[in-house]
């Protein structure tokens, strides 16, 4: 018996997807929107408390980005609600600076604090509010 | 200035990133696009959730297992995208009332129209286009993307066996509409 989908893909060219392409408009809006993302790379041009929130969430054990970005809006911390998608892109940033490590568990992705994080998250609970160090400038120094 | 203002490492892989986003949509865009029309059966629809769907895999990109083919992970984004998007409350309180707006019969419609309309139900391809979402998706991969079973499975997060009972539903299904309508 003949496969009455056998001639689908062509018919479907010639019909339904006809000069349906993605045009060279909508990738240029794509790259213009993946460049403004990329300035929320730095770790710099993130808040204090949200790095701090981020990190204190990580301390006790592993989570992945999505427990993490659920306990962050429990901590009242919304930089990424419904912008989930920065979360990810701070914990990347994070990873390639050592300051989170993670593993791979069931198809999903664990964050962990490092070594580095552990020391940056003590040294900005143990600073007074007073004559606070910027955690900011802790973490900039993490390269050195 | 400080060391971190200037992440070379960094910055070597925001470029990568970049480029891997440009390279998959230069292969992959207009089959992400038809994919999406597959579903959403609307063509300024489906470029604005392609589009979105290429900003959401850079957002990603540093989750992607390196075990898993770019490909399929891809499609997986793409096709959990879209269906969101039917679940959304834009679309079903919307788009939804638009189209029952389509559904009352127009008496100034054209006469030729009526006509093309009527031999377009008669294409394949159309009568794909009207089956039910969980066929659509799977006929779509299956016999347009060439896709395997395997394949399909790890995109839609369907069991194999299943996909083979909605193919062969799919089937039953078009071969009546095509008696229904001869």
């Amino acid at each position: 018996m003949k496969d009455p989908f056998h001639n689908l893909k062509s018919s479907m060219k010639k019909t339904v997807f006809k000069n349906l392409l993605f045009s060279d408009e909508r990738k240029n809006a794509v790259k213009e929107a993946i460049r403004e993302r990329q300035s929320k790379q730095q770790l710099h041009s993130w808040k204090e408390e949200t790095l701090v929130a981020v990190l204190e969430s990580l301390q006790h054990e592993a989570k992945h980005g999505y427990d993490l970005s659920i306990l962050l809006i429990q901590k009242n911390e919304l930089s990424f609600q419904n912008k989930e998608g920065l979360l990810y892109t701070l914990l990347h940033s994070m990873e390639m600076k050592g300051i989170v490590t993670s593993t791979w568990i069931y198809e999903k992705k664990y964050y962990s604090l490092a070594a580095k994080g552990k020391k940056y998250l003590t040294a900005s609970k143990e600073v007074s509010s007073k004559q606070r160090f910027s955690l900011k400038h802790l973490l900039e120094e993490a390269s050195t | 200035m400080h060391e971190l203002e200037q992440w070379p490492v960094a910055d070597e892989i925001i470029a990568d990133r970049e480029q891997i986003i440009d390279q998959l949509m230069n292969e992959y865009s207009d089959r992400i696009l038809h994919l999406a029309f597959t579903y959403v059966r609307n063509r300024a629809t489906a470029e604005d959730l392609t589009q979105e769907i290429f900003i959401k895999c850079y957002e990603k990109l540093a989750q992607f297992n390196q075990q898993a083919s770019i490909k399929t992970w891809l499609y997986r984004i793409a096709s959990n995208h879209c269906k969101d998007y039917l679940k959304s409350w834009h679309y079903r309180k919307v788009t939804l009332n638009e189209k029952i707006l389509d559904y009352i019969p127009s008496k100034s419609k054209h006469v030729e129209e009526e006509i093309i309309a009527k031999s377009e139900k008669h294409s394949l391809s159309n009568a794909v286009m009207g089956l039910p979402i969980k066929y659509r998706e799977i006929v779509f991969l299956h016999y347009y993307e060439e896709l395997t079973l395997v394949e399909i499975s790890k995109i839609t997060t369907v069991n194999i066996n299943t996909i083979k009972t909605r193919l062969k539903r799919a089937k039953e299904l078009l071969k009546n509409k095509m008696i229904e309508e001869v």
